[in-house]
């Protein structure tokens, strides 16, 4: 028998502000924590049960928790802003970074990675 | 491709044909916007789990969305898109005509990257410490492509019709389709047999699509409700087959023994199709009618539906009948009551394997050909009864008792099927002060006997004392002869099972608005003997709205979740 822990925290913030009635700006930041593990598994003693020598076995299995470990962290920032440039055109704008940290690398190979995108462009009213 | 064009070509046309009729010559709004941009993406590192549903690829490209909302008397019409990138587009296209016609078609189209497994923890040989050297139990791994990059693009086309076609018995028609469509290419591993361990990872071209089509028909006699629906649903793929070179079987150190090795098993040494996926279809008909009984309201259905595997010739049915029955016992109390049951049956195929030791060098055979009677055959029955009652203007208390039950025919043993019951008991109570004030509490707990269990067991004994030689056929122990040494019931299933539930949302003033909660969820499983299985669960959420000025709006949240099992590990232990 042995205990399999996860544990996920998500957290997010996000803030919108409009200092003049043509422009409007806005934020956002999001955090997650992803953690999951395995205890180590105390086998039952198999040497009563068996004959003969067992000199090239190992029943410890130290090693075998460790394949179960994830361990991730993700941040993401998101900023823009929209600015009205006539009562028919308004100008957006936004730009999102987000990064991944892998602290437990293993079945899928190190999986640490970031993302930029910027995106820009005018609403017309028709 | 070819189907999919075809439906994106009659959903386009349904929609061109409803548009005009839809937007009706006296507009009293018209709105239409269009926006016009482009976006620059760029990623380091790895882009697999960052980057899981965004789209694909690094650079520039254009961006164009769309809106727009007409509103006449009787009619409105919205059309809504946005293009990403050509394979990240989203679009819907709602309208209705007064009460007699409604329509929604969506498109939605996306890029799911997914990684490679590296295999890394399949790579173990044994030690021989008496010689010195490695042995010959041993278990690797081989990906063939490892610089493979797996993307599955998903369509999915969605259309709802509804029409009034008389005022009278308000007879209605509607008509629904879903589409789910992908194509990209995904990881496929094969295994190979024991006497090689050899685990083999390669790419399988994704080319599949799913379609369901639903038809049905509603009216209304007086009191008396009636409905009829028919659904086809298809599931099919023209991906090429993905295929695997089986090792021959022999030992994988000296290459010793490959006729007796070889004689043991269905296949070896050959090329082979792997994972093939089925061409399913499945029909069902349901009919419904809901009417008067007593002081309360009934509402009945059958069901059939068949569902089969075009290229193995499997079928599965099932046999659903529903009853709910909801009467107001007095002013402030309510009683709903509902009932199903339903009989599922499956094929019984005859599975043909090839001789066993067929060609071994003593020529003792045997014949392993036998008839896989279904596990599903089987009864579902479940009844349920609540009460809700308001008692008092702010406070409403419900509780729930439901029973269910499982009747399996063949399984574990063929006419020895075990029953599964589960008994259900729940109370919720929610305060409500107006519209700023509200939480609510709810307590479940569900008592399972004989949940469903794995019917060959987890663990295997030492047999050392207790298997014999099949003499005549052989003086040797088989590998197959081990089942019998497979002893304790194993389930993922509890028998106790309690939640606890909270919220509580509330707006003190109207700048400021806050929910809270909570869930708790324990269950175990107390009858497999030595084994002492039990998860804790634990969700707790806060989300907070602030508007300070009428420039500033604040949010911010958490949510939760901890997880703890208590389950059984198993080592599989190869030493012959």
């Amino acid at each position: 028998m042995s205990d399999y822990e996860s544990k996920a925290h998500n957290v997010y913030i996000t803030a919108s502000y409009v200092p003049a009635a043509d422009l409007r700006l806005s934020a956002t930041v999001a955090y997650n924590k992803a953690e999951a593990s395995l205890q180590e598994v105390a086998m039952p003693g198999v040497e009563d049960r068996l004959e003969g020598e067992l000199e090239d076995q190992d029943f410890t299995f130290e090693q075998m928790p460790l394949y179960s470990d994830l361990d991730f962290e993700l941040i993401n920032f998101t900023l823009g802003f929209e600015y009205v440039l006539s009562p028919q055109v308004t100008w957006t704008a936004d730009g999102t970074f987000g990064t991944l940290w892998d602290y437990a690398p293993y079945v899928y190979d190190d999986e640490t990675g970031a993302v930029f995108v910027v995106r820009s462009g005018l609403r017309i009213q028709l | 491709m070819k189907t999919m064009k075809t439906l994106l070509c009659m959903s386009l046309a349904l929609l061109l044909a409803a548009a005009p009729a839809l937007a009706g010559e006296d507009e009293a709004a018209e709105n239409l916007s269009v926006w016009l941009g482009s976006q620059y993406t760029d990623f380091q590192d790895s882009p697999k789990k960052i980057g899981e549903y965004d789209k694909s690829g690094d650079g520039w490209g254009p961006e164009v969305g769309l809106n727009y909302f007409s509103r006449s008397d009787n009619t409105t019409f919205r059309l809504d898109g946005h293009y990403f990138d050509e394979e990240n587009i989203i679009g819907q296209a709602r309208g209705t005509v007064g009460n007699t016609l409604r329509f929604n078609a969506r498109y939605r189209s996306l890029t799911h990257q997914t990684a490679q497994d590296r295999l890394a923890n399949l790579e173990a040989r044994e030690y021989l410490a008496s010689t010195g050297n490695p042995g010959g139990k041993m278990l690797t791994h081989e990906i063939v492509d490892p610089d493979a990059d797996y993307n599955i693009h998903r369509r999915e086309i969605l259309t709802r019709f509804q029409a009034l076609l008389s005022q009278k018995n308000n007879v209605r028609l509607s008509l629904n389709h879903r589409s789910i469509i992908e194509d990209g290419t995904e990881q496929a591993i094969a295994s190979n047999h024991c006497f090689s361990c050899h685990v083999t990872s390669r790419t399988r071209t994704i080319d599949q699509a799913q379609h369901q089509f639903e038809a049905g028909l509603d009216a209304e006699f007086g009191r008396l409700d009636l409905g009829y629906r028919f659904q086809y649903r298809l599931f099919d793929s023209d991906a090429p087959d993905v295929s695997a070179y089986y090792d021959p079987a022999k030992n994988p150190v000296s290459g010793a023994a490959a006729g007796e090795f070889s004689s043991r098993l269905v296949y070896d040494d050959e090329e082979l199709v792997f994972g093939r996926l089925p061409r399913t279809e499945k029909t069902s008909h349901r009919v419904r009618l809901k009417t008067d009984l007593g002081k309360g309201r009934m509402t009945g259905s059958l069901g059939y539906a068949r569902a089969k595997n075009k290229k193995s010739g499997e079928t599965t049915e099932s046999l659903i009948g529903a009853a709910n029955y909801a009467v107001r016992l007095n002013d402030k109390t309510r009683l709903v009551t509902k009932g199903t049951a339903a009989r599922q049956i499956g094929g019984d195929p005859y599975i043909d394997l090839p001789t066993f030791r067929d060609g071994a060098a003593d020529l003792n055979e045997t014949d392993f050909d036998y008839t896989r009677i279904s596990t599903l055959d089987r009864w579902d029955t479940r009844l349920s009864a609540q009460v809700i009652s308001r008692l008092t203007n702010r406070l409403t208390l419900s509780v729930l008792a439901g029973y269910n039950r499982i009747d399996r025919d063949d399984y574990p043993l063929v006419n020895e099927g075990t029953s599964t019951e589960k008994l259900t008991g729940q109370a919720r109570l929610r305060y409500r002060k107006g519209l700023r004030l509200s939480t609510a509490v709810k307590y479940r707990f569900e008592k399972v006997s004989n949940p469903f269990v794995s019917a060959r067991g987890l663990f295997e004994a030492a047999g050392n004392d207790i298997l014999e030689p099949l003499i005549p056929v052989s003086q040797w122990i088989f590998y197959f002869q081990r089942e019998d040494l497979r002893y304790q019931d194993i389930t993922s299933l509890p028998t106790d099972k309690h939640v606890v539930e909270w919220k509580l949302s509330d707006r003190p003033n109207d700048r400021f608005s806050f929910s809270l909660g909570a869930k708790f969820t324990y269950d175990k499983n107390g009858d497999l003997d030595s084994l002492d299985v039990k998860h804790h669960s634990l969700q707790p959420s806060v989300a907070l709205n602030f508007i300070p000025n009428a420039k500033w709006t604040l949010a911010a949240g958490y949510t939760g979740t901890l997880d703890k099992s208590r389950l059984p590990v198993t080592v599989a232990l190869f030493d012959g």
